[in-house]
Parts: C-alpha cells; structure tokens; sequence
C-alpha cells in the first residue's frame, strides 16, 4: 500500500494520467476520499492524528482543485511531464493568437458603453467559451501525442482565455448589479 | 476514540458512552443551544419556557451581570452599559467601528487599537468577553437541562465571518469553559438541518438574513457529503439594518432633532417591534414619547417596503455572485432554505421566490434552524452518531494574501477553495547575509492591502546568512476546517526551520486569554493547578482508549512485533502516570506515546483509504450523474 503523500493527483483518485477526465469520478473519489481523512472524523483524537488529518485532507482537497479546472489540470500535466513552467522565461505566442486577444480585449472594454451591455457581454462570453473548447480539445490531441512544446504553448492560450472568462464574469456581474440595483 | 472511527461502518469498535455535546447559534440579535436527545434535535429552554436568549449583556457598577430578556429590558433606561448586537463588533478593530459608531452608543477605549473595549460602569470589556457572557448563560441551560458536564460544542459562524471574526468567536468559547469540537457556517448547519430530515439530494441554496449579517451559500447534496461551492454576502447586513431604515424615517417624520442615546434605543425598540408587526398587518401605528408628548403615525407596509427595497436587492447581488462563483443556473437549484428572523418579513420572502423563480423552504423555524444543524453535527462529531454518514466541506469565505510591493495584496488562496487547504510559497532574501523577513498576511478580495483586512505580520528570523538570493524559504500557509489561518516555514537549503513570530493584528494573545480566565468570576476560585491535572487525565484516558481500541483491531497486521512492545511500553508508562503523576508527566508521556505511535497512525490512515477505495469497482462511481 502506498503512501497518499507519495502518489501524484491523478494516482490519488485512481484515475488515467491524461486532459479528459471523468469529471463525475472525480468528485464521488473525492467525497469518499474525504469522508476516510476529513478531521471532522478525528475531533477527539489528539492532537497527532488531528494534524494528519489536516495535512492528507489538504492535499486532497488540492489534488481535486488542480484537477478539477482545465486550466490547472492541464498545467498540472506539464509539470509531469517534466517541464519547469513555474519559471519559464520564454513567453513567445502566436502573433494570430496575440491578435486576437488585442482585438478580444478591446471588445471587453467597450462593453460597458453598448446599449444592451449585458446581453453582449453574455454573447462574448459564449463565444470566448467557444475559443476555449476548441483550444482544449487541441491540448487534450498534443498531450497525448506528447507534443509537450505545442500544449505548452496551447496551455498558455488556455490562460489567456480563462482571464477573459473571469473578466467578462466580473463585467456581467457589475452591470448586473447597476441594472439590478 | 476516534483514532477508531476510521473502522469499518457499523463494525463498533469500543463501548461508548454518550457524550453530551450541542450546537450553539451565537446570533447578532439571539442566541440559542440545542441538542440531539433521544436521536431528534431540539432547541433547549430555560425555566420559562424561551428557547430564544437575546443577545444582549448588561453591566451594572455593582459587578453583576445580566444576560438576556432581564438585560433586553434595561436597554432603554442604560443604554451605555447594556450591550446588545455585540457579534458586530467581534474581531472588529477600531478603525473598523469608525463606520458602525454612529449607530453605536457605547464609548471605548482604544489604547489596543486591535482589540477596543467598551467602557461600563462595570469596568472595560471586549465584544469576546461580552459574547462569553452569552455563551456562559448557554452552558449553564445547557448543563441543567441535559444533567451534565458538557465535552463539546459546535458553533456556529456567518460563512463570511473572516478569519478575526471566526478566532474571537473561538476565544469567545474559550473564555466561557467551552469545548468547541467545530466552528460550523450558518447556512451549512440550515442545510443539515434540512437535509438530514428529508434525504435530500441536488443544489441548495441557503438564504440566511439574520440580524446582522447577510449569508448566501450554495451546496451540493450527495450521499450524506454537504459540498459547499460558494459561499457570498455581507457581515454588516440584516434586519438591524431594517430597524435602522425605519428608525431614520421616523426621526425625519417626527423633526427630531437632539438625539440622545435613550431615545434613540426607544426609537429602535419601537421600529423592531412595527417591523415584526407588518408581518402580519398591512399598516401599523408607530408612537413614541417625545418629551412629555405622544407621537404617532402610521406605517404602510407599502411604504415599509420601500424603505427596505435597496436591503434587499443588495442580497439579491449577492446571490446572482454567488450562482456565477459556483457556475450554477438558477434553473439547477432544487431548493431554496431561508434562515434568520429576518426572512419573515414577507416582501423578503416574495423577493426570493421571484428571483429564484421558486418558492422558498419555510417549515422549520428559521430562529431554531441554524441551532438545531448545529446540534446535529455535534452529535456526530462527540462520536455519538458513529452510523452518521454526515460530511461537511466548507470552502474559505475570502481570499488570503501577502503584502507585497507597493502596497498590493497578492492572492495566495482563493475565495470558496475547499477546507482544509494549504499553499506553500518561496521567498528569498534581497541582501547579503539578510537573517530576517517581514511578511504581511491579509485577507480579502480587493487589490490594495489597506482595503482588504490585515491578519498577522510574521517576521522570519534565523535565517543563514548567505549571499543575497541564495536562501529558500518556503512559507506553508494552512487553513484548518474552522477556516483558521496558520503560519510554518522552513528555510530549504540548509533545513533550518525559521523562526516564525505570529504576532496577530487583532484579537487576543494565548496569555490575554490565560489571564481572563483567571480573572473572571467564574474561575476565580478554581484551583489552576487541579483543573490542569484534571485536563491532562482526561487527555490521557482519551489516548489510552483510543491505541487499546487501535491495537484490538489491527495492531497484529499493522505493526512488527519489536514496533507493538515499544507502544506497549510507552502505553504502561502513561498508564501508570494517569495514576499518579503530575500534569506535566502526564502531558509528556502522552507526548512520547504519541510519538511512538507516529508511523502507525500514518499507516492506518493509509489503509482506511486504500479500503474505501477497494470496496468500489470503477463503474460505481461513473454512474454518479450528478456531479458536474
């Protein structure tokens, strides 16, 4: 039997190494994994085991968020894959990319000026949703073709893009709240 | 013993007893207790009958305190010296009060700016004293009523309660002799409340307007696991606020011009109680006593509902954040549970349902049913329910960060992660032979520290001075499943552990609360000595029952025989000092014994895991279309 602390997050809930999960297995591993470790279930325990119990719910609760979003999921697999992103100096993207973003972020900023703002905001918001299914399905091809260069840079694209959802989320969020009171 | 609820469902493990334990609602307005007896959860009353506590203390100069309905009445003639609505000021530092004090009659004293204190007439006194006068009042029902000593509580806390606020709660417990087996949300232990009597499963929403604070939280209900994805609001809204919107109206309305405390609560009184009363009518006359004269007028529920409109479509935003927080449509929602006296009033209740386009869940009483979860979870966690599937998983209410240059907060945890969590993060030194490093812990959504609420400066000492940039410290930050901050760090390279000083911004110190209690009444003439060796005991019989129970069931697969005589030797030792020995023998044996046991608990950890997972094929989990 080995050690929760020694398995990496895919091992913890037995699942494949890879970018398409079962979402639903995630989270049923996930309650059960927590209804075993959770430190509610060793309150009068000491202090000892409580700690623990901190320490191995903490990891599975981060597990299950790395895993959880796309994005960290797919930047968790580089890692695995052996690539120091967490202090990477090449930045390069693809100029049609980066276009697009200078564009996307224009778009975004004059949202609050339209008319109908809310409603455009949705429709952008759908459409950049759109952009991020496609460029995961794409990363998904690339991991495993193991292509680590291309998802690398196809998971910076998925940053960018998750930046604009929660923008464009805000955005919605504020004009919800002026129109709503 | 519960080393030993890791043992196989309905598998008992060791003869238990009942232990006595109950949930606790320490509200703005009241506060209750209630627990599980004979398998159903009820709200515990004093000698009349009341279920409800007001939250209110009064202070008279002869040292007697009062709590409750006798405190409630004296309000209007001693406002200075009678506290009410105190759960607004716990964790709350002076700067904080600047923006509630126009409403607050009381004067303070800021010598600790962290931790102001009402002046009475009485001597000074902090909102977590006061708010232990409370929970004291609630021990004491508690233990008439139940026949007992009490082991454990869980409390209950607004989902938004920040880390201060959540720790002067703890202390707040503390100081009043109790155990707190769990700081729980509101709106979780509403969900439980409900959950558990109908077996619910699917999204719910917990509407939870109470007298000071707004919550809003989401959940997900799945096999006895109450997940929480988000949770939003407001801790300086609710029907209070309401009051204060009524009261405002009939200053206005009656030319009112010189304000003294007395009228003011005469003016508030009046306004609660029109309040209550547009529940049920459509129009109410208002009277107060100005001067020698009698005043009155009549309040529409009309007009009443305007007053309070722009209330409630703030907790309406909250809402909508809170759907897009958990990316839930308002179409997924199976239920909507309202929480808090405030969500009585009827325009509150329309406003929901129209918005959620679905009629709101009012069958337990939205006063009791905070309490009553409470109670619920205590009972599961004092191990007296140990069939009880019941999980919950909290979330952090508000993000926690670091200062960092130019006064910005950077985010190291993220609002509604689940709990507990824990992030490490590297820091390095800018100077030759630099030994020290100041961190600043905040928390909070905005961009500039000043906006968001400072928790703890850190300083790391001990450092090994090398060349600037060469030293690794990595700073772990670990929220518990009370959503409480604390601080570790270790310097990589050389494996120095450095010092961290926690020196917290607000609240108080572990020796403040030492000395409270050997200060206040209650304690004064216990003997410090005798409870402390009765408090070892009592841990030491916790451990002994728990390794004979551990040993019975696995120590012959889990361990070596040389690994099972030395905890048979460390257990003998402790055993023998439970006896005889002092406090600090018995606390070091407990220690050693412990430590001992290291590797073992570590591995039947690891094998409970394993045999969950084992006891389930894949396909099991894959039918689960629930989860998003």
């Amino acid at each position: 039997m080995s050690d929760l602390f020694s398995k990496n997050y895919f091992e913890i809930f037995e699942l494949p190494v890879g970018f398409e999960l079962d979402l639903a297995q995630l989270s049923a591993v996930y309650r059960e994994l927590q209804k075993e470790i959770h430190p509610d279930r060793f309150v009068s325990a000491g202090d000892q085991q409580s700690r623990l119990a901190v320490q191995m719910a903490s990891l599975v609760n981060q597990a299950y968020d790395t895993l959880k979003s796309p994005v960290s999921r797919a930047h968790y697999l580089l890692k695995l894959g052996g690539l120091d992103i967490d202090h990477e100096q090449d930045t390069t993207m693809d100029p049609m990319f980066l276009m697009e973003q200078i564009e996307l972020r224009e778009e975004i900023e004059s949202l609050r000026l339209q008319s109908d703002a809310l409603a455009e905001t949705d429709r952008l918001l759908s459409r950049v949703k759109g952009l991020m299914a496609a460029v995961m399905n794409d990363f998904a091809q690339a991991y495993q073709q193991q292509l680590f260069d291309k998802a690398h840079e196809l998971s910076r694209k998925m940053q960018f893009l998750n930046k604009n959802i929660q923008e464009l989320n805000d955005i919605a969020v504020a004009i919800e709240d002026e129109l709503l009171g | 013993m519960a080393l030993l609820q890791i043992a196989e469902p309905g598998q008992s493990t060791a003869p238990h007893q009942h232990r006595l334990a109950v949930g606790i609602d320490l509200g703005t307005t009241n506060s209750l207790v209630a627990s599980v007896r004979s398998g159903k959860a009820t709200t515990l009353t004093d000698d009349n009958g009341d279920s409800i506590l007001p939250s209110v203390v009064h202070y008279a100069a002869d040292q007697t305190i009062q709590v409750g309905r006798t405190a409630q009445a004296l309000a209007v003639t001693d406002p200075h010296n009678t506290i009410v609505s105190v759960k607004r000021l716990m964790g709350r530092a002076s700067k904080d009060l600047k923006t509630l004090a126009e409403h607050i009659p009381y004067q303070f004293n800021n010598d600790n700016p962290a931790l102001p204190r009402i002046k009475t007439t009485a001597g000074e006194v902090s909102a977590v004293e006061v708010s232990a006068e409370i929970l004291k009042q609630l021990k004491i029902r508690a233990e008439n009523t139940l026949g007992g000593e009490l082991s454990g509580a869980v409390i209950t806390v607004p989902a938004y309660f920040d880390d201060a606020q959540r720790q002067a709660t703890k202390d707040a417990a503390r100081l009043a002799g109790l155990d707190v087996l769990r700081l729980l949300n509101e709106p979780t232990a509403a969900a439980v409340a409900y959950g558990l009597d109908s077996g619910e499963e699917g999204v719910v929403v917990i509407y939870d307007l109470g007298g000071g604070t707004f919550d809003v939280s989401i959940l997900r209900l799945n096999k006895g696991v109450f997940e929480v994805l988000s949770t939003g609001g407001d801790s300086a809204l609710g029907g209070d606020d309401f009051d204060l919107a009524i009261a405002e109206w009939l200053v206005a309305e009656a030319g009112v011009t010189e304000l003294n405390a007395s009228l003011n609560r005469q003016i508030i009184n009046e306004a609660r109680r029109v309040k209550e009363a547009l529940t049920d009518a459509d129009s109410v006359t208002v009277s107060l006593l100005l001067g020698e004269k009698n005043w009155a007028i009549e309040l529409t529920k009309d007009k009443f509902n305007q007053l309070i409109d722009a209330l409630v479509s703030k907790t309406l935003a909250s809402c909508r954040r809170a759907l897009r927080d958990a990316a839930i449509d308002k179409s997924d929602i199976k239920n909507i549970v309202m929480v808090g006296g405030s969500t009585r009033v009827p325009v509150v209740r329309d406003r929901v349902a129209e918005f959620f386009n679905k009629q709101p869940l009012v069958e337990i009483d939205p006063d009791k049913v905070v309490a009553i979860g409470a109670a619920l979870q205590a009972d599961i966690l004092a191990g007296n329910n140990q069939g009880g599937e019941l999980l919950l998983l909290d979330v952090l209410p508000l993000s926690l960060g670091i200062e960092t240059m130019g006064g910005l907060s950077e985010k190291i945890i993220h609002r509604n992660t689940p709990i507990p969590v824990a992030r490490a993060q590297d820091f390095t030194t800018y100077k030759d032979g630099q030994t020290a490093l100041a961190v600043h812990v905040v928390q909070g959504e905005r961009e500039l520290v000043a906006d968001c609420r400072s928790l703890a400066r850190f300083e790391l000492r001990g450092i090994p001075p090398m060349v600037a940039g060469a030293a690794r410290i990595r700073v772990t930050y670990q929220v518990d499943a009370d959503g409480l901050l604390s601080v570790s760090s270790l310097e990589e390279s050389s494996g120095v552990e450095a010092k961290v000083s926690v020196k917290p911004s607000y609240g108080l110190s572990d020796n403040e609360i030492e000395q409270m209690l050997r200060d206040s009444m209650n304690h004064a003439h216990d003997d410090m000595e005798a409870r402390k060796l009765r408090e070892e005991q009592v841990e030491a019989d916790r451990v002994l029952e728990a390794i004979d129970a551990a040993l019975l069931a696995d120590g012959d697969r889990l361990l070596e025989n040389d690994e099972k005589s030395l905890i048979e030797q460390s257990r003998a030792a402790l055993s023998a000092l439970r006896q005889s020995g002092t406090a600090e023998q018995i606390k070091q044996a407990v220690k050693t014994l412990e430590k001992t046991c290291e590797g073992y608990i570590a591995r039947r950890m690891n094998q409970s895991i394993h045999d969950a997972m084992a006891g389930h094929k894949i396909d099991e989990y894959t039918t689960n279309k629930d989860s998003k």
